[in-house]
């Protein structure tokens, strides 16, 4: 098995390989939602950080008791594996206020399944960017670092933070080597393949993912690249779009992934922790200002900047904009998007979806004019 | 050629339309019903007239201290009032239509019109728009959206997510800095003379409306169902002002009269059950409550969007007191209170509604766009039932669109509750 081929077998499974290799060795393992959860702090603390997701979850009666239809079926899927047990082996959960679904998540583990998930944490991350945000939420991950030793009886002492900066640097900036070998006319890896390898660094740790991305680099180097495309693709959008199905269906239609604005990609990676003295205020600051989700409200012009200029960097032909159904959030930044990517001749395709792959019909339905549409341009 | 249509005025003109209707069928002998949409009327008659006497306008969300904008001479227009209006005058729905040609259906409803208002031209362009960071996504999502769409300033009073002793330090800075702001958009500095008055008005009308909450309790019910919840318009739009206190002082004396006297909006017999609203009202359609009150004696005593529950601003000697007293009301302002933060904020607020104000129902008006609340919705219902052995109606509606469910749906959802947990 190549590099590819183990990262892509660990990113497919739920819980993976991985996760459950490291419970067995006697250590904690905290879930964590949303990429402004500084996962740094945990893996400090020799605790593995586990990116939630729910991957072929088909359905959510036991979840729908407690949310609604009108909830995002991310968030309801998540609650449902958590109500099935799948999430049992995990020590804990980390949540952020990142939007009104997982914020609500949160109450609704706290208040009916407490014994299930004995630590479960809500850091307060500020909607804006500036000094003094950077100084609130500085002081809330203090606080969550304080709770996360107290609980586990862990050493997170600040060398071990730096250290842990470090790795998680090294991700960011493997990763996107990774994703510039994208940029090639011809890039050596779908979009499908690119996610599942993003996935894998999602529920392992960091240093050994890094030994195997710095190995899946290099064999990349001499695979052949992919040529038979009919049009290089975006995606860019919600939370929740963790399944490389979802990528496949697009990419059997003719069109190529080639970069994207999500945050189970690019906006989880793409800027480095900037290390100082004050190690939360180092965290805090970098995190805030990483390529925004619209939960942050000062960004709005950024955020498509970022979408543009992601586009033009991968020389793309157009762009997927996929939201999970009741995404306000990324709903409300559609007005600026489309406008934004329109008067740079950049072509858009908005699409609402659920978290299942449940209406993939449609999807091909979609995305085969697209794909004529940029033929045809 | 055709005329074009100022929402502004069209809200000002729903406001004296009412009033008028109001003083012709019930004027003699509840003058009082009217004194709301007289200090509607006349406050959108200013609104209106910004333009031409030069005063900069402010649109300004559900939850931003007005005392501000008053104070340094800025017209605040609250969208969520502009927007109710609309949508109770069925002018909305047009507006809705036209915002879900760029943002999806899913977006609250409050947002799009306010966006298919502007997207057609039908509402001036503020000088900023100001509102605070909770409670929900679809405002976080909608207005910095809008204003970078229009290119008008904004600022957004951003607060943490859990209530603690930094939140009023924090918060008071926010308002330092949306003062400099203002302050830019005035082109003038904020006179504390013109502030300590604003907060002396403030606290008047809080004194007063404090003791008026405290007579509303009685049984029965002294205010009429639509009074309950028409109040939040003019708390929101002109704390601040010499008209606020006047009103709250005229409210108080009638309200403790008719208590004294043992006087109802309905009788004591009449009044056969006691409804609190813990969340949302159904806006397009306020004749609702009314039909409440008539068919099932169903007086709705409280309502979530008008449980004004902030104490006046004690301390107005200088800035930094005036500001965090007005951070505690940000804080505390209704919606921020109860939907911003975990899901306990509301249970509790609930709680404490449907004890005070002796209910015997709840009422979830459970707006389709309201994510956060429908999320624990059922464990609210539950708990209110626990420990109160309250029932809770769920309805589901969008609170300005009437096409998501209908006033005779809600009707027959009133029929069946009352039929099931209160069997005559």
């Amino acid at each position: 098995m190549n590099s590819l081929e183990e990262l892509i077998s660990i990113g497919s499974d739920w819980p993976s390989r991985a996760i459950t290799d490291w419970k067995q060795s006697g250590k904690k393992a905290v879930g964590f939602f949303c990429c402004y959860v500084p996962e740094e702090i945990l893996y400090a603390a020799d605790i593995l950080p586990v990116r939630m997701r729910a991957p072929g979850c088909a359905e959510t009666t036991l979840a729908d008791t407690y949310m609604s239809h009108l909830n995002c079926s991310f968030m309801r899927s998540c609650l449902q594996y958590a109500l099935d047990g799948k999430y049992d082996l995990l020590d804990g959960l980390v949540f952020c206020n990142s939007c009104d679904h997982a914020r609500r998540l949160y109450d609704i583990l706290r208040e009916i399944a407490p014994a299930r998930f004995p630590f479960l944490h809500l850091i307060s991350v500020p909607h804006k960017a500036d000094k003094d945000m950077a100084g609130w939420y500085a002081g809330d991950l203090a606080a969550f670092k304080a709770k996360a030793r107290d609980f586990f009886g862990a050493d997170i002492s600040d060398k071990r933070l730096r250290t842990a900066i470090e790795s998680y640097n090294e991700t960011r900036t493997l990763l996107r080597r990774l994703y510039d070998l994208r940029k090639r006319k011809t890039p050596p890896l779908t979009g499908a393949e690119t996610l599942s390898v993003f996935l894998a660094g999602c529920s392992m740790p960091k240093d050994e993912y890094n030994v195997m991305l710095r190995k899946l680099l290099t064999e990349l180097e001499s695979r052949a690249g992919i040529s038979d495309y009919r049009a290089r693709l975006m995606v860019a959008g919600s939370g929740g779009c963790d399944d490389p199905n979802y990528f496949e269906v697009i990419e059997d239609m003719g069109g190529l992934i080639v970069t994207d604005s999500l945050c189970f990609g690019s906006r989880y990676f793409w800027e480095p922790v900037a290390v100082r003295e004050d190690l939360m205020l180092a965290l805090a600051e970098s995190y805030l200002k990483r390529p925004s989700c619209p939960r942050m409200v000062d960004n709005v012009v950024a955020r498509s900047d970022y979408v543009k200029q992601m586009a033009r960097d991968s020389h793309v032909d157009g762009v997927i904009f996929q939201r999970i159904r009741y995404c306000d959030l990324w709903g409300g930044q559609m007005l600026h998007l489309e406008k934004h990517l329109r008067e740079s001749e950049i072509p858009i395709l908005s699409v609402d979806r659920e978290y299942s792959l449940s209406a993939m019909g449609q999807l091909r339905t979609r995305v085969q004019a697209f794909l004529e549409r940029l033929e045809g341009d | 050629m055709e005329q074009k249509t100022n929402v502004l005025e069209s809200v000002g003109q729903t406001f004296s339309l009412i009033r008028d209707m109001i003083q012709s069928k019930a004027g003699k002998d509840h003058p009082e019903w009217t004194w709301i949409y007289e200090l509607l009327a006349d406050h959108y008659a200013e609104v209106c007239a910004a333009r031409r006497t030069g005063k900069p306008l402010a649109w300004v969300n559900f939850g931003a201290p007005p005392e501000l904008f008053h104070a340094m001479g800025i017209v605040p227009v609250v969208v969520d009032v502009l927007t109710g209006t609309l949508a109770s005058s069925q002018n909305a729905v047009g507006y809705v239509d036209t915002a879900e040609t760029r943002i999806p259906d899913y977006i609250c409803s409050n947002n799009k019109i306010l966006l298919g208002a502007a997207l057609a031209g039908d509402i001036p362009i503020p000088d900023i728009l100001v509102h605070p960071a909770h409670p929900c996504d679809s405002n976080l999502a909608t207005y910095p959206v809008i204003a970078a769409h229009f290119g008008f300033p904004y600022f957004c009073i951003d607060m943490p997510y859990f209530r603690s002793d930094r939140c009023i330090p924090f918060v008071a800075g926010e308002l330092r800095k949306l003062v400099a702001m203002l302050e830019e958009v005035t082109n003038e500095k904020l006179d504390m003379d013109r502030l300590k008055r604003a907060m002396h008005y403030s606290n008047l009308a809080h004194e007063y409306m404090l003791k008026v909450n405290e007579l509303r309790q009685a049984v029965p019910c002294p205010y009429s169902s639509l009074e309950a919840i028409s109040e939040y318009g003019v708390v929101l739009s002109l704390a601040g002002t010499p008209q606020l206190a006047d009103y709250f002082a005229r409210r108080y004396h009638l309200t403790k009269e008719r208590v004294a006297r043992g006087e109802g909006h309905l009788t004591r017999e009449q009044e056969r059950h006691r409804l609190v609203w813990i969340y949302g009202a159904p806006t397009f359609d306020m004749s609702l409550l009314i039909w409440l009150e008539r068919e099932h004696g169903a007086v709705s005593v409280a309502n979530m969007n008008n449980n004004f529950v902030m104490k006046p601003v004690t301390d107005i000697s200088d800035y930094d007191s005036i500001l965090a007293g007005l951070a505690e009301k940000v804080i505390l302002l209704p919606m921020t209170r109860e939907c911003g933060g975990p899901w306990e904020n509301w249970l509790e607020a609930s709680l404490e509604l449907l004890k005070g104000y002796r209910a015997d129902a709840a009422v979830f008006a459970g707006h389709v766009a309201c994510k956060s609340n429908w999320a624990v919705a059922k464990l609210v219902k539950d708990k209110l039932h626990d420990e109160l052995g309250i029932p809770t109606l769920l309805l589901e509606m969008d609170l300005f669109d009437p096409r998501v469910t209908s006033s005779d749906i809600l009707k027959s959802r009133f029929d069946d509750f009352f039929d099931l947990h209160f069997p005559k």
